[in-house]
């Protein structure tokens, strides 16, 4: 017979997939609405970011029932622990989805330099660090949410030289200067999605090897004996 | 885990016979002093038959056959020389169900002192408020001494079992469920209890509950079908265990 327990943790797991799919999923017709110059997509993403928000709440909801009525430890603490993290992390990963789609429906067009900029690169880096994050979370794959945290330094410098360039082009062309800031703008959006992809990375990574990886990759240990000493001098 | 500084209780190979069945197998574990030390594990798994061993209570237990040391303060308590008397007033215990003896509360926590000597009343009624100080029943007793103890609450008759087992001053105590018969209440106040008293005594304490174990021990170690599975610091144990049988324990997958 499945504990209880057991039956809630499938039920957290089970919502945070959905969700997972859901967020990948806007991130994916966010760009294109941009890349397409479709509207009605862009249009999509906006009005479908009140199911994300409504997972969101659902899923921290199971959370605490969790913790509220059992005593997870060990794995199970991990997994709930970076559930919360996770799911938030997703949660803003959507609202970047937003905004880029925002962002578009506004320009109405694709700007016209966008192919002299690094948007594209951008764009194929952030949805594959997004996807490989989700997917390292489904699969339990710590070697993948390592390949998520090593991406990150490539978007960062990609997102660098976007800037350079975009200042570039509204040095050349103050005409541009609306269309160049807007993508400046949704550069620096698919820059945090890619942060927050890395932070899911890490989340994974605590869960499959109970091992912290924060602040560039700083392995600290759960059982540092340094925290001990610590404690007992105060 | 790394080795312990400042072992108070060590066992080498230790194995423990009940007539033909063997209820111990190979236990070699080193208890810290001034710390709490949980046994954990299912039932029958040979938690409270290892607690036993260290002030030698299974020898009241007839077919039991050891093989193995147990070391207290590096001395052989196996020792045909040892004196057992005395091992058990250095090595305390207290049971899951109160045992009081049909005295007042006084005579219960005196009664130990009295057989070790100690005639004068000043010098008892200072080892009784002491006692019943260090096992924070003091103020809940302090006006009803001489009634008997047994008319104490469950919770209260267990602390009077711990200040009458601190009467003798031990270095070592023992403790086999000693919150499993008591309310929340008393349960939250033993564990309190057992977290001063490690200032000043070695505790070794077998509880059926994890969450108690997690929090009042220092160190775990989980047992399994008589054998030591895996001992390290409580919050390691509770957060990353090394051996998957530890982890499907702690977190309930069986047991």
């Amino acid at each position: 017979m499945e504990r209880l327990f057991d039956i809630q943790i499938e039920k957290l797991k089970t919502r945070l997939i959905k969700m997972c799919s859901l967020v990948d999923e806007q991130v994916d017709f966010a760009i294109k609405a941009m890349e397409e110059e479709d509207a009605d997509l862009a249009q999509v993403v906006v009005d479908r970011d009140k199911k994300v928000d409504k997972y969101d709440v659902k899923i921290e909801k199971v959370c605490q029932k969790i913790f509220a009525l059992n005593q997870p430890v060990a794995m199970d603490l991990r997994l709930i622990m970076s559930s919360l993290t996770i799911n938030n992390n997703l949660e803003r990963i959507g609202d970047i989805a937003v905004n880029i789609a925002e962002a578009f429906l506004i320009l109405k067009k694709k700007p016209s330099f966008i192919d002299k900029t690094k948007f594209s690169e951008m764009a194929k880096v952030a949805k594959e660090m997004v996807k490989d994050s989700i997917d390292a979370f489904i699969e339990n794959d710590a070697k993948l949410a390592q390949k998520v945290l090593k991406t990150d330094d490539i978007l960062d410098e990609l997102n660098s030289e976007n800037h350079k360039i975009l200042i570039e082009l509204m040095k050349a062309d103050p005409a541009v200067i609306e269309e160049a800031v807007s993508l400046l703008v949704t550069s620096r959006q698919m820059e945090r999605m890619g942060d927050h992809a890395t932070n899911i990375a890490e989340d994974v990574y605590f869960i499959v090897e109970a091992q912290l990886i924060k602040h560039k990759y700083e392995k600290i240990m759960l059982d540092d004996d340094n925290d001990d000493d610590a404690e007992t001098e105060n | 885990m790394k080795e312990i500084k400042d072992c108070k209780i060590k066992t080498e190979n230790l194995s423990l016979f009940y007539g033909p069945k063997q209820a111990l197998n190979n236990i070699s574990l080193e208890v810290p002093s001034q710390k709490v030390t949980a046994l954990i594990g299912p039932s029958g798994c040979g938690k409270s038959t290892f607690l036993r061993t260290l002030n030698r209570m299974n020898d009241l237990i007839d077919k039991v056959k050891i093989t193995g040391k147990v070391y207290v303060d590096n001395q052989d308590i196996y020792d045909k020389k040892l004196d057992v008397v005395d091992l058990r007033r250095r090595v305390g215990m207290v049971f899951q169900k109160p045992n009081l003896f049909p005295m007042s509360t006084y005579d219960n926590v005196i009664y130990g002192t009295r057989l070790n000597g100690i005639r004068n009343r000043k010098k008892q009624d200072e080892i009784v408020e002491k006692s019943l100080n260090q096992a924070a029943l003091w103020d809940e007793v302090k006006d009803r001494l001489h009634e008997p103890g047994l008319g104490l609450s469950g919770g209260q008759q267990q602390r009077l079992c711990i200040a009458r087992t601190l009467a003798v001053e031990p270095e070592i105590v023992l403790m086999d469920e000693p919150a499993s018969a008591l309310d929340p209440i008393s349960t939250a106040k033993i564990e309190e209890l057992i977290h001063d008293l490690k200032k000043l005594y070695t505790i070794v304490i077998v509880t059926h509950n994890m969450q108690q174990a997690a929090r009042v021990s220092d160190l775990t170690a989980f047992f399994y079908l008589g054998e030591l599975i895996e001992f390290d610091k409580t919050k390691k144990i509770f957060t990353k265990p090394k051996i998957k049988q530890t982890e499907d324990y702690v977190t309930g997958r069986f047991g």
